[in-house]
């Protein structure tokens, strides 16, 4: 981490397990105040599970998460928002019935700085958060009309709406198109901009190297190596573990 | 002593009714996902059956239960295949409230068959039993309890070792899958409830002979059968074993405590539901899912 | 064009029973003017706050109770406790019947409401069942507590046109429902709930509270529930097990709704009015009389629950979004709708 920077985020040792098989094991790193971190890795890696207990929908077996300082391990998932730890789901959960306003509506009237506001504040910082995500046009449709990226869109704008200081991205690019890809990494730096700290899962390399100034490599549960996005991406363990030990002799010879 | 021993004993043979119960209803709820409001009527069905082929034809009632199985097969296979599957893919609210007004239709076709009457099947030998000392073992539950055991071990080997029952599990594990390995999901799924109507109705023959049947006895069947599964737990036919014969178990004991008597059946039987739902929600064999 | 219709309909209703006051009898007004058309007039308002009170949990917040009736005797029983027993006057008894109810269900709601889909609506179909059953047979010092089988009796309320003053009553807790039905759609907690029904994990990371607001929800339920079963109690006089805990009501609460249509404002309350004429004609009470081939005069209840049952199951398969979604924005009814339900639905 550079220095100067706050540390927000704090993961110590967080170990979550499933039966007998550690699907996080001992994960430990920092985020810090306006960073945007990525967490690559190959499928299976712990990664989501990692998201998860962060923002407490599941129950950690062991370590700590810390928050500004204080631990979070063992909160309620209401209540981690609250405190300002926004997420979005991989595959995207709409509020089905609900137009594209209202849905992220919800964000706003339950989210950190919510406050005393009713549905009408909460309709206008929707429009707000709209904007910023680009479906402004699209605010009185039913979800259902949407297309993928702008359900993604809307994910985010969801989650943005909370008033989050930290914002977990889950495979935002899953199932884009190059030119999807570029519109929502716009859209991710326009959120960064607005000085929100970004932990983003992503499979898409260009999305990692474009935009994260650090990347953390998760396989099996463990955090295998983390640094410059460039960096990592050569370390002989990392590319060893997305395309297995033969592929990595090749590319080295 | 000896009367702990007795209570065990009747709680064990209790138990096999609600063994046969329970296994048709988990089934049909494991694999289909429905949780089948009408299996009390099935269950009546049954009994009626029997009682009318007892009655007529004086086929001793443990000779009429695979004509209990194979009818209330038929009946469930048209139902699931006429009916059911319209709302597979409904929420679960719809198939509640479909298989409740199946219930409702069946108990009242009954009431207007049979009426309100109450009737029994009494065989000669239903009040005798073996006799060790102090302690009796009567025939009829014990007859029926390895009726219910026999009926469980043909069930699990149904789903374990034809083609149609692995068919059926693939369906459990997996629907989309299955489908695209061919199998045909209308007729698996008819044939699952099927199956579960035709442990209903074996179930309502032995009930024929443990107590007076009337259209709307079947009731209080359907909850026990939720609460038998859920304490056995969902998945396997052995847990559901295992569920049953405890049920059978509490709720012999729970009736010879002084004071509280049968009037409690159903409160009992909530009671424990929520208790193991609370403190081990994946029952007694079961896995958490 | 329906919506008109309807209103008018609605005002008629509310406004002839004013006729059997004695100073408009010479008035001769059809219909309403009848002691019968009260008692059904007042059934149905009474369905209609319990098919309404239902939604709120089951339709907007989408945990399908199966054993609502439990706040309807509760209710009932509290109001007809204190009344009978300790003596206190109906109005002053009768705030207390949603207060214990929605007391109750804060309590049996924390560990139930943990519950997801077929575990939550059997669990609570269970509490609606164990209720009834733990009413009629607890003993208190050898007598029933509560009255046991023979039931509790109230004095008559003394009052001038009774059957008026109940119907006017229940109107207003029909009212009252509503009412808060449609300011809970409006508000933050109905988005809430909402949100729940939808997606319960997302509504929490969103910073919704679930198990605040599922609780809240099934009180709020159970309140409304519960007042009605107050007012019925001083209204029939005669409670118990069989009239303030039948079965049969948690699933006409749940088939009015489906049917009017969940999750709206006015949908459960068209459900209650149209499924609850449809049983009093089957079951024969009302003043219009016919004879169906067939069937004796006996077998009618019978055949009334068999036309009910069968109607559960047709509206399921092919109504499954309700009247209003039926009529809405359509002027016919129309084959290819219900064959589109039909679709979404089935294998």
């Amino acid at each position: 981490m550079s220095a100067g920077v706050t540390t927000q985020l704090e993961l110590r040792g967080v170990t979550k397990r499933f039966g007998g098989v550690a699907a996080v094991d001992g994960v430990t790193f920092e985020v810090g105040k306006g960073e945007i971190v990525g967490i690559i890795g190959p499928n299976g890696a712990g990664k989501t599970t990692l998201l998860n207990c962060i923002s407490g929908l599941h129950r950690l077996d062991g370590g700590d998460i810390r928050w500004q300082g204080a631990s979070i391990a063992g909160m309620a998932p209401h209540r981690i928002a609250k405190l300002g730890i926004g997420r979005t789901f991989q595959i995207v959960r709409p509020f089905g019935s609900m137009t594209v306003r209202e849905n992220a509506a919800v964000g706003a009237l339950f989210g950190s700085a919510a406050g005393r506001r009713g549905p009408k504040e909460a309709f206008e910082m929707a429009d707000q958060v709209l904007d910023l995500v680009g479906l402004k046009a699209k605010a009185d449709h039913p979800v259902s009309a949407l297309t993928i990226p702008d359900r993604k869109r809307l994910e985010v704008a969801r989650a943005v709406a909370t008033r989050p200081h930290l914002l977990l991205l889950d495979e935002v690019m899953a199932g884009l198109n190059n030119v999807e890809i570029d519109e929502a990494l716009e859209m991710v730096r326009a959120v960064h901009a607005t000085g929100v700290t970004v932990l983003l899962i992503e499979h898409v390399m260009r999305v990692i190297i474009g935009v994260c100034r650090r990347a953390v490599v998760l396989d099996f549960g463990q955090v295998l190596a983390q640094g410059e996005p460039e960096v990592v991406l050569r370390d002989e363990r990392v590319i060893q573990a997305y395309l297995g030990e033969r592929y990595a002799k090749r590319l080295k010879s | 002593m000896a009367d702990f021993v007795q209570l065990v004993i009747l709680g064990l043979l209790a138990g096999g009714v609600y063994v046969a119960v329970g296994v048709g209803f988990g089934l049909v709820w494991g694999v289909l996902n429905i949780v089948n409001l009408a299996h009390g009527a099935l269950v009546i069905i049954g009994s009626y059956i029997t009682w009318q082929l007892f009655t007529t034809l004086h086929l001793d009632p443990f000779l009429t239960l695979p004509v209990d199985a194979v009818a209330l097969f038929v009946l469930g296979y048209a139902l699931q295949r006429g009916v059911i599957n319209r709302i597979i893919r409904a929420p679960l609210l719809f198939t509640f409230l479909l298989t409740f007004g199946l219930n409702l239709v069946a108990i009242n076709v009954l009431l207007f068959i049979f009426g309100s009457d109450f009737r029994s099947v009494t065989p000669a030998y239903s009040g005798q039993g073996l006799e060790f000392g102090s302690v009796v073992i009567p025939y009829v539950p014990l007859i029926s309890l390895g009726v219910a055991i026999l009926l469980s071990a043909a069930l699990a080997f149904i789903l374990n070792r034809t083609r149609i029952g692995l068919a059926i599990n693939a369906i459990a594990a997996d629907r989309d899958a299955a489908q695209l390995v061919g199998i045909d999901l209308r007729h698996a799924y008819a044939v699952t409830f099927g199956l579960g109507a035709a442990c209903a109705g074996v179930a309502g023959g032995l009930i024929a002979m443990s107590q007076a049947i009337t259209p709307t006895a079947g009731e209080p069947y359907t909850l026990q059968a939720f609460v038998v599964v859920i304490l056995g737990g969902l998945g396997r036919v052995s847990a559901t074993v295992v569920g049953g014969l405890a049920f059978g178990l509490v709720e012999v004991f729970a009736q010879s405590i002084p004071g509280s008597g049968s009037v409690f059946a159903n409160a009992i039987a909530f009671g424990l539901m929520v208790l193991v739902l609370v403190t081990r929600p994946q029952g007694l064999l079961g896995r958490l899912r | 064009m329906f919506l008109i219709l309807g209103a008018i309909l609605a005002a008629y209703a509310l406004l002839a029973p004013l006729t059997s006051l004695d100073a408009a009898q010479s008035a001769n007004v059809p219909l309403l003017a009848d002691r019968l058309w009260f008692r059904i007039a007042t059934i149905i308002a009474m369905f209609i706050v319990m098919a309404t009170a239902w939604n709120i949990i089951g339709g907007i917040t989408g945990y399908a109770a199966f054993g609502n009736v439990a706040f309807f005797g509760i209710g009932a029983y509290t109001t007809g406790m204190l009344i009978a027993k300790a003596k206190w006057p109906f109005l002053v008894a009768l705030p207390f019947a949603p207060l214990v109810s929605a007391g109750f269900a804060a309590l049996v709601g924390l560990p139930l409401l943990r519950l997801r889909g077929h575990y939550f609506a059997v669990a609570s179909l269970g509490v609606g069942v164990a209720v009834g059953e733990l009413v009629q047979n607890i003993d208190y010092g050898g007598q029933p507590l509560f009255g046991g089988a023979s039931g509790l009796f109230l004095p008559i309320y003394a009052i001038d046109n009774r059957g008026l003053f109940f119907f006017y009553l229940m109107v207003a807790a029909a009212t009252i429902a509503i009412a808060v039905t449609w300011w809970v759609l409006r508000s933050r907690f109905g988005y809430g709930l909402i949100a729940i029904r939808e997606n319960e994990e997302a509504a929490a990371v969103l910073g919704v509270n679930t198990t605040v607001y599922k609780v809240a929800a099934f009180a709020l339920s159970a309140a409304l529930t519960g007042l009605a079963g107050g007012i019925f109690s001083q209204w029939n006089v005669f409670i118990n097990q069989d009239n303030t805990f039948p079965i049969d009501y948690n699933v006409q609460m749940i088939l009015m709704a489906l049917l009017g249509g969940t999750g709206t404002v006015f949908g459960p309350a068209v459900g209650a009015v149209l499924l609850q004429l449809l049983i009093q004609f089957l079951g024969g009470s009302l003043p219009i009389s016919f004879d169906i081939p067939f069937v004796s005069a006996d077998a009618r209840p019978i055949l009334a629950q068999v036309i009910l049952g069968l109607l559960l199951v047709g509206v399921v398969i092919f109504v499954p979004r309700g009247v209003i979604d039926f009529f809405g924005g359509r002027s016919r009814l129309s084959l290819s709708y219900l064959r589109r339900s039909l679709r979404e639905t089935s294998l």
